[in-house]
């Protein structure tokens, strides 16, 4: 194809599918952690406690991560459109639903079951899955963008709910936001979400060569590529990427919960601790889009691994250095790397094991890695209430860091993944 | 420690649910935008609402550039059949 052709050629339709998934990652996303702004105006109404609420988004969060690998299956085996559209009707009714709270219960089921059973039909672990058939060549950045999303929505949404409850009440709030959700993102999903480029007649990153039997090969199969996700436990790779995963849950979790209590402790005002934590948040938006960017060029393994030793440094900074340097050391690094581990690890999953069973086994990873969130929050409390520090836990996070990345770094890419394969190397790795 | 386990909101999937944080937030967009809120509402609810309605503008400018180069395409391969049909 000349340059000229080129540039008149069509947008590749698996960057509208693309866009699809940003904007679905931005408002559920946006939605679920607009929680945060309901606590106050629930506790005032109706009297209930802290505890009472963040039991209701404690289970939320483990039930995201329990059905995450359930509704991988379905979108594996039947059609990952119809289950991300499904989860978003569902999803978009229930946080409307919330509006009519008037009882514990109604609260607890909605939002910890309901809603996110729903969100695990739309989750980034979904879509993602989506993208890798859309994208090869580019598969990480177009991950990275689709995680960046996520992040945006949070940033977008949450003072968007925070003002409109302000203005109105808690009430139209989540009603609006239910609104946003069936309204804005249902019609990208059904207009621009394709389960396959081939459903379409195309090919993946847009190419427009005829596939021959020699680039078809080329293209598709690594040599420990699964057809059901149950294989690929037989492989080292998935024990690998999950442990490394599980070990990111474990320090992303930690940090989430207790990192404004520890920047307080250490003698920062409120107002800066939260200022901190949330120029973390910001970072991990440039650290998900240059996670995806680079992926793509140096590959996916070294890369995650720096990602996780990046974040070991960080943590030696803040236990190092005591106060408002080690706090903002951590922050910056810390950012960086928060949710660059992502678009890295499913790309290279994607790799190594295909894309047949791809949501289910980037599900059980996303399961190990919200157990360790969860273990990881109620250990660094535990250990903070029984030793008066956050050293402990921090040192023990930070540490893991380390073998973590030795996981993702041994990870043999080059052999197994699929970018790296000719029919050549695929016939005499198979034959190992 | 029970109360900070909502805080940890869904690591990697949307963060920034800390209550300090978000009256930080607050207060920022207070300052920059006066203490209405329907100003920082409408500012945030035309983001979110511009994100697919330029996808869909730019869908759209696309198919009609593809229906274009589609017209354009076929036309010499209508005039030979003109041609074809007139030659006996």
């Amino acid at each position: 194809m000349s340059s000229t052709e080129k540039a008149k050629a069509p947008l590749y339709f698996g960057w509208y599918v693309c866009a699809a998934t940003v904007f679905i990652a931005f408002v559920t996303t946006g939605a679920r952690s607009s929680f945060g702004i309901f606590i106050i105006p629930l506790e005032e109404e109706f009297g209930w406690s802290r505890f009472m609420l963040s039991s209701a988004v404690g289970t939320g969060f483990l039930v995201n991560g329990l059905t995450q690998p359930f509704v991988g299956r379905l979108f594996d085996q039947f059609s990952g459109r119809t289950v991300i559209m499904v989860g978003l009707i569902i999803a978009g009714l229930a946080t409307a639903s919330l509006s009519l709270t008037f009882n514990y219960l109604f609260l607890f089921f909605v939002f910890g079951i309901l809603l996110s059973t729903a969100m695990s039909g739309a989750s980034v672990t979904n879509t993602m899955a989506l993208l890798a058939k859309w994208f090869h060549r580019r598969r990480s950045t177009v991950l990275g963008i689709n995680v960046a999303g996520a992040s945006l929505g949070g940033l977008t949404l949450v003072p968007f709910g925070m003002f409109l409850l302000q203005a109105t009440s808690w009430r139209v709030t989540w009603a609006a936001l239910g609104l946003i959700i069936l309204a804005l993102a249902l019609p990208m999903v059904y207009f621009f979400i394709r389960n396959d480029p081939a459903d379409m007649g195309l090919q993946p990153d847009g190419d427009t060569e005829e596939p021959t039997p020699a680039n078809k090969l080329e293209r598709k199969r690594g040599p420990i590529e699964v057809e059901k996700w149950s294989e690929s436990f037989r492989s080292w790779p998935m024990w690998q990427i999950s442990a490394a995963y599980t070990v990111c849950g474990i320090t992303t979790g930690m940090i989430a919960a207790h990192f404004v209590p520890y920047a307080i402790g250490e003698g920062l005002s409120g107002t800066l601790a939260a200022l901190a934590f949330g120029v973390m948040m910001a970072l991990n938006v440039v650290g998900g889009l240059g996670a995806g960017f680079l992926g793509d060029r140096f590959g996916r393994k070294n890369l995650l691994a720096a990602v996780y030793v990046l974040r070991g440094i960080a943590f030696i900074f803040l236990l190092l250095f005591p106060g408002a340097t080690g706090v903002w050391i951590f922050a910056l690094l810390a950012g960086f790397s928060w949710i660059a581990s992502v678009p890295l690890t499913t790309s290279l999953t994607a790799d190594v094991y295909g894309l047949r069973a791809l949501a289910t086994i980037s599900g059980i990873s996303f399961l190990c890695h919200q157990v360790g969130s969860f273990v990881s929050i109620l250990a660094a409390g535990l250990l903070f209430d029984i030793t008066g520090s956050y050293a402990l836990p921090f040192a023990i996070g930070g540490a893991l860091l380390f073998p973590a990345a030795i996981a993702a770094f041994s990870v043999r890419e080059r052999k197994y993944s699929a970018r790296y394969q000719t029919p050549l190397s695929t016939a005499a790795a198979a034959g190992d | 420690m029970p109360a900070s386990v909502f805080s940890f909101i869904l690591a990697h999937q949307g963060d920034a649910a800390d209550p300090e944080l978000l009256r930080w937030i607050k207060v920022q967009l207070d300052h920059i935008f006066g203490s209405g809120p329907w100003a920082v509402i409408a500012i945030m609810g035309f983001i979110i609402l511009a994100i697919p309605i330029f996808v869909g503008a730019v869908y759209l400018m696309q198919a009609n550039r593809r229906t274009a180069a589609d017209t354009i395409d076929s036309e010499p391969i209508q005039q030979d059949g003109q041609e074809q049909e007139r030659v006996p």
